[in-house]
Protein backbone atom coordinates (compact mmCIF):
# COMPACT_ATOMS: atom_id res chain seq x y z
CA UNK A 1 0.00 0.00 0.00
CA UNK A 2 2.69 2.45 1.06
CA UNK A 3 4.72 1.38 -1.93
CA UNK A 4 1.84 2.24 -4.24
CA UNK A 5 1.47 5.54 -2.46
CA UNK A 6 5.15 6.45 -2.86
CA UNK A 7 5.05 5.43 -6.51
CA UNK A 8 2.09 7.69 -7.04
CA UNK A 9 3.76 10.51 -5.14
CA UNK A 10 6.96 10.08 -7.05
CA UNK A 11 5.06 10.14 -10.31
CA UNK A 12 3.30 13.30 -9.18
CA UNK A 13 6.55 14.95 -8.12
CA UNK A 14 8.46 14.13 -11.28
CA UNK A 15 7.20 16.89 -13.57
CA UNK A 16 8.06 19.62 -11.05
CA UNK A 17 11.52 18.18 -10.48
CA UNK A 18 12.11 18.03 -14.18
CA UNK A 19 10.94 21.59 -14.52
CA UNK A 20 13.23 22.70 -11.73
CA UNK A 21 16.35 21.23 -13.33
CA UNK A 22 15.87 21.26 -17.05
CA UNK A 23 19.23 19.71 -18.06
CA UNK A 24 18.35 16.76 -15.83
CA UNK A 25 15.77 15.59 -18.34
CA UNK A 26 18.28 12.99 -19.50
CA UNK A 27 18.24 11.31 -16.09
CA UNK A 28 16.45 7.96 -16.32
CA UNK A 29 13.09 8.07 -14.63
CA UNK A 30 13.91 5.07 -12.42
CA UNK A 31 16.60 7.05 -10.59
CA UNK A 32 15.77 7.89 -6.99
CA UNK A 33 15.99 11.62 -6.77
CA UNK A 34 16.08 11.68 -2.99
CA UNK A 35 19.47 10.00 -2.74
CA UNK A 36 20.76 11.50 -5.94
CA UNK A 37 20.36 15.03 -4.68
CA UNK A 38 23.15 14.52 -2.10
CA UNK A 39 26.11 14.22 -4.39
CA UNK A 40 29.12 12.20 -3.32
CA UNK A 41 31.83 14.41 -1.88
CA UNK A 42 35.18 13.70 -3.49
CA UNK A 43 38.35 13.32 -1.43
CA UNK A 44 39.67 16.65 -2.74
CA UNK A 45 36.46 18.44 -1.79
CA UNK A 46 36.64 16.84 1.65
CA UNK A 47 40.23 17.99 2.06
CA UNK A 48 39.54 21.57 1.03
CA UNK A 49 36.45 21.69 3.24
CA UNK A 50 38.30 20.58 6.35
CA UNK A 51 41.43 22.58 5.56
CA UNK A 52 39.39 25.75 5.44
CA UNK A 53 37.47 24.66 8.53
CA UNK A 54 40.64 24.26 10.57
CA UNK A 55 42.10 27.47 9.20
CA UNK A 56 39.05 29.33 10.43
CA UNK A 57 38.57 27.49 13.73
CA UNK A 58 38.75 29.91 16.59
CA UNK A 59 38.72 27.97 19.84
CA UNK A 60 39.71 24.60 21.23
CA UNK A 61 36.17 23.27 21.24
CA UNK A 62 35.75 24.02 17.57
CA UNK A 63 39.09 22.42 16.67
CA UNK A 64 38.26 19.29 18.62
CA UNK A 65 34.76 19.11 17.17
CA UNK A 66 36.24 19.43 13.68
CA UNK A 67 38.73 16.68 14.43
CA UNK A 68 35.98 14.40 15.68
CA UNK A 69 34.00 14.95 12.49
CA UNK A 70 37.03 14.74 10.21
CA UNK A 71 38.26 11.45 11.67
CA UNK A 72 34.78 9.95 11.70
CA UNK A 73 34.79 9.36 7.94
CA UNK A 74 35.92 6.17 6.27
CA UNK A 75 39.17 7.72 5.04
CA UNK A 76 42.45 9.02 6.39
CA UNK A 77 42.57 12.81 6.16
CA UNK A 78 45.18 14.11 3.76
CA UNK A 79 48.42 15.68 5.05
CA UNK A 80 47.13 19.17 4.18
CA UNK A 81 44.16 18.66 6.49
CA UNK A 82 46.45 17.32 9.20
CA UNK A 83 48.74 20.30 8.85
CA UNK A 84 45.81 22.71 9.07
CA UNK A 85 44.52 20.86 12.14
CA UNK A 86 47.89 20.91 13.89
CA UNK A 87 48.32 24.59 13.12
CA UNK A 88 44.84 25.21 14.48
CA UNK A 89 45.87 23.40 17.67
CA UNK A 90 48.94 25.65 17.83
CA UNK A 91 46.74 28.71 17.36
CA UNK A 92 44.47 27.75 20.26
CA UNK A 93 47.54 26.79 22.34
CA UNK A 94 46.77 23.15 22.98
CA UNK A 95 49.73 20.82 22.74
CA UNK A 96 47.77 17.74 23.72
CA UNK A 97 45.33 18.11 20.84
CA UNK A 98 48.20 18.36 18.37
CA UNK A 99 49.65 15.13 19.77
CA UNK A 100 46.21 13.58 19.64
CA UNK A 101 45.90 14.35 15.92
CA UNK A 102 48.84 12.04 15.22
CA UNK A 103 47.35 9.42 17.50
CA UNK A 104 44.19 9.68 15.39
CA UNK A 105 46.18 9.09 12.20
CA UNK A 106 47.77 6.04 13.73
CA UNK A 107 44.32 4.75 14.53
CA UNK A 108 42.94 5.40 11.04
CA UNK A 109 45.72 4.12 8.76
CA UNK A 110 45.68 0.55 7.55
CA UNK A 111 49.24 -0.45 8.44
CA UNK A 112 52.30 0.92 10.27
CA UNK A 113 54.04 1.79 6.99
CA UNK A 114 51.33 4.29 6.15
CA UNK A 115 51.67 5.86 9.58
CA UNK A 116 55.41 6.14 9.05
CA UNK A 117 54.78 7.76 5.69
CA UNK A 118 52.53 10.33 7.35
CA UNK A 119 55.17 11.02 10.00
CA UNK A 120 57.82 11.47 7.30
CA UNK A 121 55.58 13.75 5.27
CA UNK A 122 54.79 15.92 8.30
CA UNK A 123 58.27 15.88 9.81
CA UNK A 124 59.01 19.52 8.85
CA UNK A 125 55.79 20.63 10.53
CA UNK A 126 56.52 18.66 13.67
CA UNK A 127 60.02 20.05 13.88
CA UNK A 128 58.77 23.56 13.27
CA UNK A 129 56.29 23.36 16.13
CA UNK A 130 58.36 21.16 18.41
CA UNK A 131 55.76 18.43 18.38
CA UNK A 132 56.41 14.91 19.66
CA UNK A 133 54.14 11.96 19.00
CA UNK A 134 52.64 10.01 21.86
CA UNK A 135 55.17 7.20 21.37
CA UNK A 136 58.06 9.63 21.55
CA UNK A 137 56.56 11.25 24.65
CA UNK A 138 55.97 8.15 26.69
CA UNK A 139 58.86 5.92 25.72
CA UNK A 140 61.72 8.39 26.13
CA UNK B 1 57.86 17.74 48.98
CA UNK B 2 56.74 18.41 52.55
CA UNK B 3 57.34 22.12 52.10
CA UNK B 4 55.30 22.10 48.92
CA UNK B 5 52.41 20.38 50.67
CA UNK B 6 52.53 22.91 53.48
CA UNK B 7 52.65 25.79 51.09
CA UNK B 8 49.79 24.60 48.94
CA UNK B 9 46.68 25.73 50.90
CA UNK B 10 47.94 29.25 51.31
CA UNK B 11 48.53 29.77 47.63
CA UNK B 12 45.44 27.95 46.48
CA UNK B 13 43.30 30.29 48.56
CA UNK B 14 44.52 33.18 46.46
CA UNK B 15 44.90 31.76 43.00
CA UNK B 16 44.64 35.01 41.10
CA UNK B 17 48.21 36.28 41.85
CA UNK B 18 49.51 32.89 40.76
CA UNK B 19 47.69 33.07 37.48
CA UNK B 20 48.98 36.57 36.93
CA UNK B 21 52.57 35.59 37.67
CA UNK B 22 52.30 32.60 35.34
CA UNK B 23 50.85 34.80 32.65
CA UNK B 24 53.84 37.09 32.88
CA UNK B 25 56.27 34.24 32.51
CA UNK B 26 54.33 33.04 29.52
CA UNK B 27 54.61 36.40 27.77
CA UNK B 28 56.31 36.03 24.39
CA UNK B 29 60.07 36.24 24.53
CA UNK B 30 60.22 36.35 28.33
CA UNK B 31 63.41 34.68 29.66
CA UNK B 32 63.81 31.94 27.11
CA UNK B 33 66.77 30.21 28.71
CA UNK B 34 65.56 30.11 32.31
CA UNK B 35 61.87 29.74 31.60
CA UNK B 36 61.50 26.15 32.76
CA UNK B 37 63.36 26.72 36.01
CA UNK B 38 61.51 29.98 36.67
CA UNK B 39 58.09 28.38 36.22
CA UNK B 40 59.14 25.41 38.33
CA UNK B 41 60.10 27.71 41.15
CA UNK B 42 56.77 29.53 40.98
CA UNK B 43 54.51 26.60 40.32
CA UNK B 44 52.79 25.13 43.31
CA UNK B 45 52.55 21.62 41.93
CA UNK B 46 55.56 20.24 40.06
CA UNK B 47 54.53 18.98 36.64
CA UNK B 48 57.25 16.34 36.54
CA UNK B 49 55.15 13.63 38.13
CA UNK B 50 51.57 14.59 37.40
CA UNK B 51 50.81 11.12 35.98
CA UNK B 52 51.44 9.48 39.33
CA UNK B 53 49.74 12.13 41.45
CA UNK B 54 46.70 12.81 39.30
CA UNK B 55 44.51 10.07 40.78
CA UNK B 56 44.96 11.36 44.33
CA UNK B 57 44.74 15.10 43.61
CA UNK B 58 41.74 17.09 44.75
CA UNK B 59 39.76 19.32 42.41
CA UNK B 60 41.60 22.50 43.43
CA UNK B 61 45.00 21.02 42.65
CA UNK B 62 43.74 19.74 39.34
CA UNK B 63 42.46 23.19 38.47
CA UNK B 64 45.87 24.60 39.38
CA UNK B 65 47.62 22.09 37.14
CA UNK B 66 45.24 22.97 34.32
CA UNK B 67 46.04 26.65 34.75
CA UNK B 68 49.77 25.99 34.78
CA UNK B 69 49.59 23.88 31.66
CA UNK B 70 47.39 26.36 29.84
CA UNK B 71 49.91 29.09 30.58
CA UNK B 72 52.85 26.90 29.56
CA UNK B 73 51.33 25.98 26.22
CA UNK B 74 51.12 29.60 25.16
CA UNK B 75 54.91 29.56 24.85
CA UNK B 76 56.80 28.17 21.90
CA UNK B 77 56.31 24.42 22.17
CA UNK B 78 59.97 23.76 21.52
CA UNK B 79 60.78 25.32 24.89
CA UNK B 80 58.59 22.91 26.82
CA UNK B 81 60.44 20.23 28.72
CA UNK B 82 59.53 16.60 28.16
CA UNK B 83 57.81 16.50 31.55
CA UNK B 84 55.68 19.49 30.70
CA UNK B 85 54.70 17.90 27.39
CA UNK B 86 53.85 14.64 29.11
CA UNK B 87 51.81 16.46 31.73
CA UNK B 88 49.94 18.38 29.05
CA UNK B 89 49.06 15.21 27.18
CA UNK B 90 48.25 13.22 30.31
CA UNK B 91 45.94 15.83 31.76
CA UNK B 92 44.03 16.21 28.50
CA UNK B 93 43.92 12.65 27.15
CA UNK B 94 45.43 10.38 29.79
CA UNK B 95 43.75 7.21 31.02
CA UNK B 96 41.65 8.79 33.75
CA UNK B 97 38.03 9.81 34.10
CA UNK B 98 36.01 8.66 31.08
CA UNK B 99 39.17 7.26 29.46
CA UNK B 100 39.93 4.86 32.30
CA UNK B 101 40.63 1.49 30.70
CA UNK B 102 38.06 -1.14 31.64
CA UNK B 103 40.76 -3.76 32.18
CA UNK B 104 43.82 -3.18 34.27
CA UNK B 105 47.09 -4.70 33.02
CA UNK B 106 47.23 -8.31 34.16
CA UNK B 107 43.48 -8.71 34.20
CA UNK B 108 43.52 -10.97 31.15
CA UNK B 109 45.87 -13.38 32.90
CA UNK B 110 43.62 -13.41 35.96
CA UNK B 111 40.54 -14.11 33.83
CA UNK B 112 42.33 -16.92 31.97
CA UNK B 113 43.56 -18.49 35.21
CA UNK B 114 40.13 -18.23 36.83
CA UNK B 115 38.47 -19.84 33.81
CA UNK B 116 40.93 -22.72 33.76
CA UNK B 117 40.62 -23.13 37.53
CA UNK B 118 36.82 -23.22 37.48
CA UNK B 119 36.81 -25.70 34.59
CA UNK B 120 39.22 -27.90 36.53
CA UNK B 121 36.99 -27.76 39.62
CA UNK B 122 33.95 -28.66 37.52
CA UNK B 123 35.85 -31.60 36.00
CA UNK B 124 36.94 -32.77 39.44
CA UNK B 125 33.36 -32.64 40.73
CA UNK B 126 32.16 -34.63 37.70
CA UNK B 127 34.84 -37.32 38.11
CA UNK B 128 34.25 -37.39 41.86
CA UNK B 129 30.54 -38.09 41.39
CA UNK B 130 31.34 -40.78 38.85
CA UNK B 131 33.79 -42.39 41.27
CA UNK B 132 31.33 -42.31 44.17
CA UNK B 133 28.44 -43.63 42.10
CA UNK B 134 27.57 -47.36 41.65
CA UNK B 135 29.15 -49.47 38.89
CA UNK B 136 27.21 -49.65 35.57
CA UNK B 137 24.62 -52.44 35.26
CA UNK B 138 25.97 -55.88 34.34
CA UNK B 139 23.99 -55.86 31.09
CA UNK B 140 26.03 -53.00 29.64
CA UNK B 141 28.95 -55.06 28.39
CA UNK B 142 29.87 -56.18 24.90
CA UNK B 143 29.55 -59.85 25.80
CA UNK B 144 26.04 -59.45 27.18
CA UNK B 145 24.94 -57.52 24.09
CA UNK B 146 26.37 -60.16 21.72
CA UNK B 147 24.61 -62.82 23.75
CA UNK B 148 21.40 -60.79 23.41
CA UNK B 149 21.90 -60.85 19.62
CA UNK B 150 22.27 -64.63 19.66
CA UNK B 151 19.13 -64.95 21.70
CA UNK B 152 17.31 -62.60 19.31
CA UNK B 153 18.27 -64.79 16.37
CA UNK B 154 17.11 -67.90 18.25
CA UNK B 155 13.76 -66.30 18.87
CA UNK B 156 13.59 -64.97 15.26
CA UNK B 157 13.10 -61.35 16.29
CA UNK B 158 11.91 -59.14 13.44
CA UNK B 159 12.56 -61.64 10.63
CA UNK B 160 11.76 -59.15 7.83
CA UNK B 161 14.24 -56.28 8.40
CA UNK B 162 15.82 -57.00 11.83
CA UNK B 163 18.27 -59.34 13.51
CA UNK B 164 16.70 -62.58 12.30
CA UNK B 165 16.30 -61.45 8.65
CA UNK B 166 18.39 -63.01 5.84
CA UNK B 167 21.80 -61.40 5.20
CA UNK B 168 21.50 -59.07 8.19
CA UNK B 169 24.66 -56.92 8.60
CA UNK B 170 23.63 -54.47 11.32
CA UNK B 171 24.87 -54.34 14.88
CA UNK B 172 21.73 -55.54 16.55
CA UNK B 173 21.88 -54.96 20.29
CA UNK B 174 25.62 -54.22 20.35
CA UNK B 175 26.19 -50.59 21.30
CA UNK B 176 29.84 -50.93 22.39
CA UNK B 177 32.58 -50.27 19.91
Amino acid sequence: MSRMLTTAMRAAARPTLKAARSPAAAIPSQLRFSSNEHGQESFEQFSTRYTSFFQNAEDLFEVQRGLNNCFAHDLVPSPEVIEAAVRAARRVDDYATAVRVFEGIKEKVENPQQYKAYLEELKPLREELGLLTKEELFTS
Amino acid sequence: MQAIRLARPRTSLSTSPLVRSLATTAAPGAHVASSSTATKAQSVIPLSNVEAQWATMNAEDKALVHQQIDALQKKDWKELSIDERKASYYVAFGPHGPRTPTNKPGDNLKIALATIGLSAIAGAVFLGFRALGPAPPRTITKEWEEAANERGKELKLNPITGIASEGYTGKGFVSHK
